[in-house]
């Protein structure tokens, strides 16, 4: 009889032992959360970061390709022929005597 | 007897360990559980912050764009204004040189005078003229050639008072209520949507 109350009060203890074991793993849950959380959005904000220089860089790679091609057409302004030019200044007098 | 007792034993350790397994496969599940769905939720965030992210690139490649086609537009305009700029000088002085030309500016003149003397209702026109052109067509039948041409029977005098003008005339009712401006700088502004884009598409058409 003796033997059998020991018996119960080992098992007893094992299950005390398990249910401390488990609390203590859930006392850590809300850190290892709190961890995994800062580490994902981390991720998520350093990527956003590298995003926005890239797009940074591809809006000024867009814009120099625009002002180089915006100079070539203020070049060609001043390139226009003589011909073109007196064309333009008879024809507005032609407008203005008529 | 001792046999049967040593079974029981056996059965009593077998159970609570049972059990104890039973408790850490539940606890251990619970935990995984709260982890998994914290994670799901840490992850929905991290693909709004990818979406917007997009979003927020898109703006910044856009913004950059449109400043940049905003202000080659305003260069490019601003060249163009000077070419017409140019453009407008070089036919003021064609102008002036025109105006010297009796050849080519008198028929201008005897027109300008005609539709002056057209547009006024009244049956007496006076038409003003630049100081150059009174010392220049003063007793000249100028005026007389504008009634021909439009075979009026209007009278029309010479105005004493001179304008300020490059070329052209004014012509006023006699009681002075109507007034017609004939001169070349009211012209230039008249016809400026239509020289513009003349000189524009002879210009910069492709």
């Amino acid at each position: 009889m003796k033997k059998i109350v020991e018996v119960e009060k080992e098992g007893q203890q094992m299950l005390e032992a398990t249910m401390r074991e488990i609390s203590e793993l859930r006392k850590d849950v809300p850190h290892k959360i709190t961890s995994m959380r800062q580490e994902i959005l981390r991720r998520a904000a350093g990527q956003r970061e590298l995003a926005l220089a890239e797009a940074e860089r591809a809006g000024t790679q867009e814009a120099e390709r625009i002002a180089l091609e915006a100079k070539r057409h203020v070049e060609s302004l001043s390139q226009i022929s003589t011909d073109k030019r007196k064309q333009a200044v008879e024809r507005t007098i032609a407008l203005l005597l008529s | 007897m001792a046999a049967g007792l040593d079974k029981l034993v056996e059965d009593i350790m077998k159970e609570s360990r049972a059990k104890a397994e039973e408790i850490r496969r539940e606890g251990l599940t619970q935990i995984e559980d709260s982890i998994s769905k914290a994670k799901a939720e840490a992850i929905r965030e991290a693909d709004e912050i990818a979406r917007n992210t997009k979003t927020e690139s898109d703006a910044v490649v856009n913004r950059r764009v449109s400043q940049e086609k905003q202000k080659t537009r305003l260069a490019y305009l601003t060249e163009k204004n000077k070419v017409l700029d140019n453009i407008m000088k070089e036919v003021e002085t064609k102008l002036v040189e025109l105006c010297r030309d009796d050849s080519r500016y008198r028929p201008f003149l005897v027109k300008s005078i005609a539709r002056g003397i057209e547009a006024i209702p009244s049956e007496g026109v006076k038409i003003a003229l630049s100081q150059r052109d009174i010392r220049r067509y003063r007793g000249s039948k100028l005026l007389e050639d504008a009634l021909a041409t439009i075979a009026s029977t209007k009278t029309a005098v010479l105005d004493d008072e001179p304008i300020e003008t490059i070329g052209g005339a004014v012509a006023t009712s006699q009681d002075d209520k109507v007034r017609v401006d004939c001169t070349l700088e009211a012209k230039l502004e008249l016809t400026k949507t239509q020289r513009l884009a003349e000189i524009s598409r002879i210009l910069f058409a492709s």
